[in-house]
């Protein structure tokens, strides 16, 4: 009888989780079953106007909300364009910027900062970039961290091999902080056959990757959103519509019959 | 002036929040069971709610609701239709909110939704009226995954639904979905016989 009694504690016994970050976006908890695991780095990569900016910064809103520093590094466009876009949100609130729970940094200033001028990256410019985005974390103690958008950062470094190092260190990097990130990758397709980022580098050496994209039915684009690969978890992998509210992204399963993406 | 149906409401009283009604109704009495619904919904009951029009312009139902004097300035309209009528996004209602086309279904589930989540009403309601007219536009069988995901979502919710329906011009494998996962039946279809 005791022996049976072990035998069911042990069948009873949780197995191990990784402790999560809570994204706070609407059903995105729910496909990676209890949020991000911690410290991982993710690629949100996306075709044009499918929502990567509004999700990513939704992500960041939610963790400033629980008085997490945040930080968003702007490389697509000015961070005053951006927070003008992002105003019309309900969720976004400026006293988070003016508070410092959510710092937005131009990539473009920061390249300023550490002379780097010029139209392509070598390896001390790539460590030197890394630095700089270590420190940041480092001083402020930001536990969440967007840039946006990768894809813009590695047209400047000029090899396969220096894009892989870069993204590796920098995730190895925020890792060892406690820093979970969510790195944009701009795409130009989002269908079955696609690449998930684009130099096909990313994808493989990141802990997770989260692909948006449209659904052209009938002519009209209905936005959606993929979990294809998320480390530490077991997620759904199923396509989920999604679409964006002034309360921020909401996302319900993709109707079975109407999943063809373009 | 319209004479609502009393019956419907006398209906309504024995039927749970999270229950999910079909309604039938004719070609020609569809407005009068639309409004003999959600009349006692809103002035007996105080529910708030979403009313999807998938087969008319919500202005011009808005106006058609006001004049027969049920008061819909608590319910939110999402509106298929207005879209594709050149100026019909232009009107002084303020409770509209617009889906490019009856054919972006998770859009509209994804609008109910988010309306619902604002509503100040505890017990709310959503209508979607019509069936034939998402059918239209949407594949019977994509047609009948949705309306299983729109029942089985509001009802775990503890949503009210109702779904419009004109049986003899429903797809059957629709009407037989609807059939199996409606918990409760309004019908005021009409038999034609020529």
């Amino acid at each position: 009888m005791a022996m049976v009694a072990k035998l069911i504690a042990m069948l009873g016994t949780p197995q191990y989780t990784r402790d999560r970050c809570i994204t706070g976006i609407h059903g995105l908890d729910e496909i990676t079953r209890g949020g991000i695991p911690y410290g991982a780095t993710v690629l949100v990569g996306g075709t044009c106007g499918s929502g990567k900016t509004t999700l990513t910064m939704e992500f960041l809103v939610h963790g400033a909300q629980m008085g997490e520093a945040c930080a968003y590094f702007a490389a697509t466009e000015p961070s005053v364009k951006l927070l003008e876009n992002i105003r019309q949100y309900t969720f976004f609130d400026m006293e988070m910027v003016d508070k410092g729970l959510i710092n937005v940094f131009d990539m473009d200033v920061l390249y300023s900062w550490l002379g780097l001028t010029k139209a392509t990256f070598d390896r001390d410019d790539i460590n030197s970039l890394v630095k700089a985005i270590t420190d940041i974390v480092n001083t402020i103690g930001v536990t969440r961290l967007v840039i946006d958008s990768v894809t813009t950062l590695c047209y400047k470094i000029p090899n396969d091999q220096l894009i892989r190092d870069f993204l590796f260190t920098l995730g190895k990097t925020l890792a060892t902080q406690g820093c979970t990130s969510f790195l944009v990758a701009e795409i130009t397709s989002a269908g079955a056959k696609a690449h998930w980022s684009s130099f096909g580098v990313e994808e493989a050496i990141l802990d997770g990757i989260m692909v948006m994209g449209d659904i052209d039915r009938m002519g009209h684009l209905l936005r959606f959103l993929q979990v294809v690969k998320m480390r530490g978890t077991d997620h759904s992998r199923a396509k989920y519509a999604l679409e964006l509210t002034p309360m921020g992204v909401m996302m319900t399963p993709m109707l079975k019959w109407g999943v063809d993406a373009t | 002036m319209m004479e609502l149906d009393q019956r419907i409401a006398e209906q309504l009283t024995e039927i749970t929040l999270n229950s999910s009604m079909q309604i039938r109704c004719g070609s020609s009495n569809s407005f009068l069971v639309s409004a003999s619904v959600i009349e006692p919904l809103i002035n007996e009951f105080q529910m708030g709610g979403v009313y999807i029009c998938a087969s008319r312009p919500a202005p011009e139902l808005i106006a058609t609701f006001t004049e027969i004097g049920v008061p819909v300035g608590g319910v939110q309209f999402i509106d298929c239709v207005s879209s594709a009528l050149l100026g019909g996004t232009e009107n002084q209602y303020t409770n509209i909110s617009y889906v490019d086309s009856p054919i972006m279904l998770e859009s509209i589930l994804l609008k109910t939704l988010y309306r619902l989540r604002q509503m100040p009403t505890e017990q709310n309601f959503v209508i979607l009226d019509s069936v034939n007219a998402l059918a239209i536009y949407n594949e019977e069988r994509m047609l009948a995954e949705y309306l299983h995901t729109f029942i089985n979502t509001f009802r775990a919710r503890n949503i009210l639904s109702g779904i419009v329906t004109v049986p003899d011009q429903t797809p059957p494998s629709v009407l037989a979905n609807l059939d199996l996962y409606c918990t409760d039946l309004i019908d005021r279809g009409q038999v034609v016989i020529s």
